[in-house]
């Protein structure tokens, strides 16, 4: 039965399945991706990650995206295993898609962050297994009240919200303990921060996760690596360009010592 | 009794004369490029007949409202299903019409005993490039024809003929959006009125339905008469638009034009229909 627009029932139909559980091999060092964070500011949701990939104590890469982009209203970004959180990506957005193609209305935002869930249990085997564990933090606008919301996930797929903000991955320990206390103590509560004040945090969390985790790979100004910064407000998700990042990086989180 | 070659043949026969008759109650569907992609236009009464399908791939359909939404959703899923499994480039819609619902719909036009799929469809897929924009109509008894430019549905062939003469004629070198619209609704207006003419003139002298009485009649009508039919006839109607759009941000490029866009693109003797 194709009516009810449920994409990932399709796919099973035609015998697909995500997340077979295979015992992880000795002396195979498995690729993960590292820290993501989102923040509610004054416009929206921001959504950051780092770009590096690590397999054991190797950089496998500097120039992954965490943070991507699933509708023109949600982002997921993603800790863990790269494969299975990349084939979720998509996954996900040919869901929506199709949901808004053969119902002809959009997927409500409850409705996304069931579909997330769904995605995660079916791939507790995996997870278990620790060949596929995947810990994303979703983020987007809901349109129907107008607000945007953060959730974040274990990898058997519970649902949490993060009312003011939500982290993932190894070098996350660092910066939610910093969250906690620029929430409670800052000069101002994150969600009344201007968009340019948030993203300076962004980038000064990411830099002090770095400073302190191996596998989170901080801004390399001499390849002009940056973050991958997400924001999401009511009129889309935007990706901030480098050119706007380069300028804050240097006046305001490069300290000369 | 059909086991017999003719008695086949007599009752395939038969089903297209069944079929012809159900599209006259239908509204004709005009599609064409325009210089930022691919527009749809129909005039639909309650159901809506213009679909998005995949990024780039939009469809037009007249017929049986239930076997345009099964055909609809076959669409969909190979659709979704193959850009998932390769990658949405390979989703084209040549491949989703030869391979996918044109032998589904012969199929259940040849098997007598069966109920037919009472459809025509026009399937519209933007080309990564203007010059790969393709346009694809399947009758109902699953032949297709691949264009460019250009492509309608109507009732019969003779309405059809007179539309795309009508469309060869009036297209300039490039279109606008604006000229495109304006262009498909006179378009559409000439489909209908050929419908309405063929109408009479069976009922007055009981021809064939595929006569081609009248067609010059409707061949020399001015824009102005055009213009009144789609007024007078849009009280009780609505005004279907969609563009596949080269210029949209994101994958996909379908987007249904809504009351407020068709008002500000409309020409001005088109106006008062939107309103309504």
């Amino acid at each position: 039965m194709g009516m009810q627009g449920d994409f990932l029932q399709l796919l099973k139909e035609q015998g697909y399945t995500l997340g077979a559980p295979t015992a992880v091999g000795t002396g195979h060092a498995l690729t993960n991706a590292t820290t993501i964070l989102a923040f509610k500011y004054r416009d929206g949701v921001l959504v950051a990650g780092d770009r590096r990939a690590t397999a054991g104590n190797m950089v496998m890469y500097d120039r992954t995206d965490k943070v991507l982009e699933i509708d023109p209203h949600s982002v997921m970004a993603i800790a863990g295993v790269p494969a299975t959180a990349y084939e979720m990506v998509r996954i996900l957005e040919h869901s929506f898609k199709y949901y808004r193609r053969t119902q002809l209305q959009e997927l409500s935002f409850d409705g996304k962050l069931r579909a997330v869930s769904k995605l995660l249990k079916d791939n507790v085997p995996a997870a278990l297994a620790g060949t596929g564990a995947v810990v994303p933090v979703f983020a987007g606008y809901d349109m129907e009240q107008g607000s945007a919301k953060i959730y974040f996930y274990d990898i058997l797929g519970a649902e949490f919200e993060g009312v003011e903000y939500a982290v993932s991955g190894s070098g996350s320990p660092t910066i939610r303990g910093i969250l906690h206390y620029l929430n409670t103590w800052g000069e101002q509560p994150l969600c009344a921060l201007p968009e340019e004040q948030a993203m300076v945090q962004a980038l000064r969390l990411l830099t002090s996760a770095a400073e302190f985790d191996s596998a989170t790979g901080g801004v390399n100004r001499e390849a002009s690596l940056y973050p991958v910064i997400k924001l999401i407000t009511g009129a889309g998700v935007q990706t901030v360009p480098d050119a706007t990042l380069k300028p804050l990086y240097e006046s305001q989180v490069v300290r000369y010592v | 009794m059909y086991e017999e070659p003719y008695r086949w043949v007599e009752a395939v026969g038969n089903r297209r004369q069944y079929l012809d008759e159900q599209f006259k109650q239908g509204s004709p569907v005009v599609a064409l490029t325009y210089d930022g992609g691919i527009l749809l236009t129909t005039v639909s009464k309650g159901t809506p007949k213009l679909y998005e399908i995949y990024d780039r791939l939009a469809l037009g359909g007249m017929g049986h409202p239930t076997d345009l939404e099964k055909l609809r959703f076959s669409l969909l899923e190979m659709a979704h299903v193959e850009g998932f499994n390769r990658s949405p480039s390979d989703v084209t819609g040549s491949r989703l019409v030869k391979y996918g619902i044109a032998p589904v719909i012969k199929q259940a036009f040849e098997e007598v005993y069966k109920a037919p799929f009472i459809v025509r469809i026009l399937v519209a897929e933007l080309g990564q490039k203007p010059e790969k924009d393709a346009l694809l109509t399947i009758n109902y008894d699953g032949t297709f024809e691949e264009t460019t430019g250009r492509a309608v549905l109507a009732a019969t062939l003779a309405v059809q003929t007179k539309m795309m003469s009508y469309l060869k004629e009036q297209t300039p070198a490039t279109l606008s959006l604006e000229q495109a619209l304006d262009l498909a609704l006179r378009t559409w207006a000439i489909g209908s009125l050929a419908h309405q003419q063929e109408e009479t003139d069976q009922q007055a002298e009981a021809k064939p339905p595929t006569s081609g009485t009248g067609s010059s009649a409707v061949a020399i009508l001015s824009s102005d008469t055009l213009i009144a039919h789609v007024r007078g006839i849009a009280g009780e109607r609505t005004i279907e638009c969609a563009v596949l759009d080269r210029q949209a941000t994101g994958t996909s490029k379908y987007r249904s034009l809504r009351p407020t866009d068709l008002a500000r693109l409309l020409p001005k003797a088109f106006q008062s229909v939107v309103a309504n």
